[in-house]
């Protein structure tokens, strides 16, 4: 390791995400020679996640790269309210989220690009190659890996002992290693960043489904939010287009919501771009790691997006690879078995989950209300249906048992028993 | 040069490492920050001041920036932060200056005047008033302060401000000054507690409480600015000043502004300062003082 030169690093890193960036930061800090390569030229607002779990937060900490989310516009949540047509706003639970993981807090809000910005360059601090703007990203695996990339037109060639793959849900890497994802398409989603809520509480989170949407307004602070619909795929046009955003934006005057939602649709401000995404899962059909290659985050496999843990995840696979990376000299596939491992029961929980809440919360219409009227009734009856929502809480192997057995699911839709 | 900075020199004076911005000619202006900012605050003044013929020098307070930071409270006793700044000036060779001050900045400036007064010609004050008047404040003056209590609690309160993502510093902090950078600031080894510090060695409970009368008055020509958005501090703080000035007094309001006047409006700060310094006689000529207060030379 002590032999790395520039064009030969100990780890080259391609795609600065969450996953890629706090990588990098905690391999440079650790000691080892790291290259990160980032498609944009600078980190704008391209709306990825922006919400991640006291258990993602732990991850941070661990990586040492947590203090980016608070230097980043990231905003602690203290509750969580599940507003719903079937409930009269006033009677809608709220549950504190502050007290799941010691030593973290609530989950947290904040701006994807800014806190990307400042992980990148903790790792340039600690001594990473980060380059901006590395287009045409292209990995052969192998004993001897090699990264190439374009920057300002100019070829470049990289011989890394280990490339770590992290380009999110494009799966660059993964594709060029002979990676290939199965997908599942649900529902679709759409993200706008907003400020100007003012009378919003910046404590409270709302999720919630009403009509033929399912809203989240995830608050970071100063009246600021990033406000989320998932919505039935056909209803994709009503968001496209002109006033598209005004539609969005519109689509927040919710009777399920005090004052109908006055506090988020009449003050609402965008202050980045409206996205529309499949809110889709992805399976690997290969394994994720191979000869040279390691993938993370996205780029391994993730569960729909509506859980909402897509960061903690990534920020759990960083951790994971980077304890094998910093542990031993050992870097052969062998070696990263307790990885692969792990990720696999964390995936069926969390895929499981990802289920239980897109077909709760993300279906519509008369058949689904009368669902989510049935569920609520059975969490009022006992606290303990609700244990899904501790995967946004706690990390998935410290959610009880059973709220991942068929029995429970069934239970809770009353579909067969 | 790092980001955020105009620094241009360094220099190790009473015992302590001061970072400061030492720009232009004439007479000279020393440009004081306070709570948790650096020379920075000063970003939109400096250039019109060199422009309009000042040589500014506009230092980060010891616990702040790039300068020294001791980790003991009496580090922070204002005397101690006022000698900081006679020894800068000294070793700039300046023995008489514009003062101007904002928030700690300017309660060390006050200090400096009524303490050192040939050394200060004209004295400027943003947000903060005499000391004197916060020996005796009113109800809502301390209620207004409340948050001055709470930095007291040693050690605990580094804690509380910067966990879960410093979420109770944002929440004090509102979106006010230079909140996006101060966290990131705070961080910097050491640099929170000392920020902490100035408090605790100036403004404990007790200091508070004690009633201290025997200020020697401010002799320099004194401007005293307030805004009407300070969350923290009352207009009285400043218009109650008056009684401790003997030399010329002009008080100006400036609205629209929040506690940080300089950086929410940076022309009519620039405008206030250019329209004073330099504009007033002294209340005491430096030879004739020498002479009213009978010491020799």
């Amino acid at each position: 390791m002590s032999e790395a030169t520039d064009d030969a690093p100990d780890v080259v890193v391609v795609g600065g995400g969450i996953a890629g960036a706090s990588a990098a930061a905690h391999l440079a800090a650790s000691g080892l020679s790291v290259a990160l390569l980032e498609k944009q030229a600078e980190y704008t607002d391209i709306v990825r996640g922006e919400w991640i779990a006291p258990w993602g937060l732990q991850e941070a900490q661990r990586l040492g790269v947590d203090e980016c989310f608070g230097f980043g516009g990231g905003w602690e949540i203290r509750e969580w309210t599940q507003w719903d047509e079937t409930v009269a706003p006033g009677d809608a639970e709220t549950v504190d989220m502050t007290r799941f993981v010691p030593g973290v807090g609530g989950p947290m809000a904040f701006p994807h690009h800014t806190v990307c910005e400042l992980m990148a360059e903790q790792a340039a601090d600690a001594g990473a190659t980060v380059v901006m703007g590395a287009q045409r990203a292209a990995v052969t695996g192998g004993e001897q890996p090699t990264v190439t990339y374009r920057l300002d037109g100019v070829e470049h060639e990289l011989r890394p002992r280990l490339v770590i793959g992290a380009t999110g849900r494009s799966c660059t890497v993964g594709r060029q290693v002979g990676v290939s994802m199965t997908n599942s398409v649900h529902h679709w989603g759409g993200g706008l960043r907003v400020a100007g809520l003012d009378d919003w509480p910046m404590d409270v989170q709302a999720m919630g489904t009403e009509g033929e949407r399912m809203f989240m307004v995830f608050p970071q602070g100063d009246g600021m939010a990033r406000l989320y619909i998932n919505f039935p795929t056909e209803n994709r046009p009503r968001y496209q287009g002109d006033g598209g955003v005004d539609r969005f934006i519109a689509d927040f005057e919710l009777s399920s919501l005090p004052d109908g939602g006055a506090s988020v649709y009449s003050a609402a401000t965008p202050i980045g771009p409206l996205k529309l995404w499949p809110s889709v899962a992805m399976f690997p059909e290969q394994s994720i790691v191979t000869d040279g290659v390691v993938l993370v985050g996205d780029e391994a496999g993730n569960a729909d997006t509506v859980l909402g843990t897509g960061l903690s995840c990534s920020l759990r696979d960083t951790r994971m690879v980077c304890d094998v990376l910093t542990g031993g000299d050992d870097w052969s596939p062998a070696a990263f078995e307790p990885y692969l491992i792990e990720r696999k029961f964390r995936m069926e929980r969390l895929h499981f989950g990802a289920d239980i809440v897109a077909k709760l919360y993300c279906e519509f219409g008369p058949e689904a209300m009368a669902r989510r009227r049935r569920a609520r009734e059975l969490m009022e009856e006992n606290f303990a249906a609700s244990v899904t929502g501790l995967l946004n809480m706690v990390a998935p192997e410290n959610v009880p048992d059973f709220g991942f057995s068929e029995f429970f699911a069934e239970r809770l839709f009353r579909e067969r028993v | 040069m790092k980001k955020d900075s105009l620094l241009t020199d360094t220099a190790t004076v009473n015992g302590i490492e001061i970072a400061y911005v030492d720009r232009g000619t004439g007479d000279p202006v020393v440009l004081l920050h306070g709570f948790p900012d650096s020379h920075y605050l000063w970003r939109h003044q400096i250039d019109p001041l060199v422009e309009a013929g000042f040589r500014v020098i506009a230092p980060d307070l010891r616990g702040f920036g790039e300068s020294g930071k001791p980790q003991e409270v009496e580090a922070y006793d204002m005397r101690v932060v006022v000698n900081d700044v006679v020894a800068l000036t000294q070793h700039l060779g300046i023995s008489r200056a514009h003062v101007v001050g904002h928030d700690w900045g300017a309660a060390i400036a006050w200090m400096y005047a009524f303490l050192m007064p040939r050394r200060v010609d004209h004295l400027a004050v943003f947000s903060v008033g005499h000391p004197g008047v916060f020996s005796t404040p009113s109800i809502e003056q301390r209620k207004a302060s409340w948050y001055m209590l709470f930095y007291q609690f040693p050690g605990v309160s580094e804690q509380l401000l910067r966990r879960n993502g410093w979420r109770l510093f944002k929440e004090i902090m509102g979106n006010e000054g230079d909140y996006q950078r101060y966290p990131r600031e705070l961080a910097r080894p050491g640099a929170l507690t000392s920020a902490l510090n100035w408090y605790r060695a100036n403004r404990s409970p007790e200091a508070e409480l004690r009633v201290e009368s025997n200020f020697p008055p401010v002799l320099a020509p004194t401007l005293g600015v307030w805004s009407d958005g300070d969350k923290a501090l009352l207009e009285e703080g400043m218009t109650g000043s008056a009684k401790f000035v003997r030399g010329s007094w002009r008080y100006e309001k400036v609205t629209g502004a929040s506690h940080w006047i300089p950086l929410d409006q940076p022309e009519v700060t620039t405008e206030l300062l250019l329209g004073f310094l330099g504009t007033e006689t002294s209340a005491a000529a430096p030879a004739r003082r020498r002479r009213m207060y009978g010491r020799s030379a």
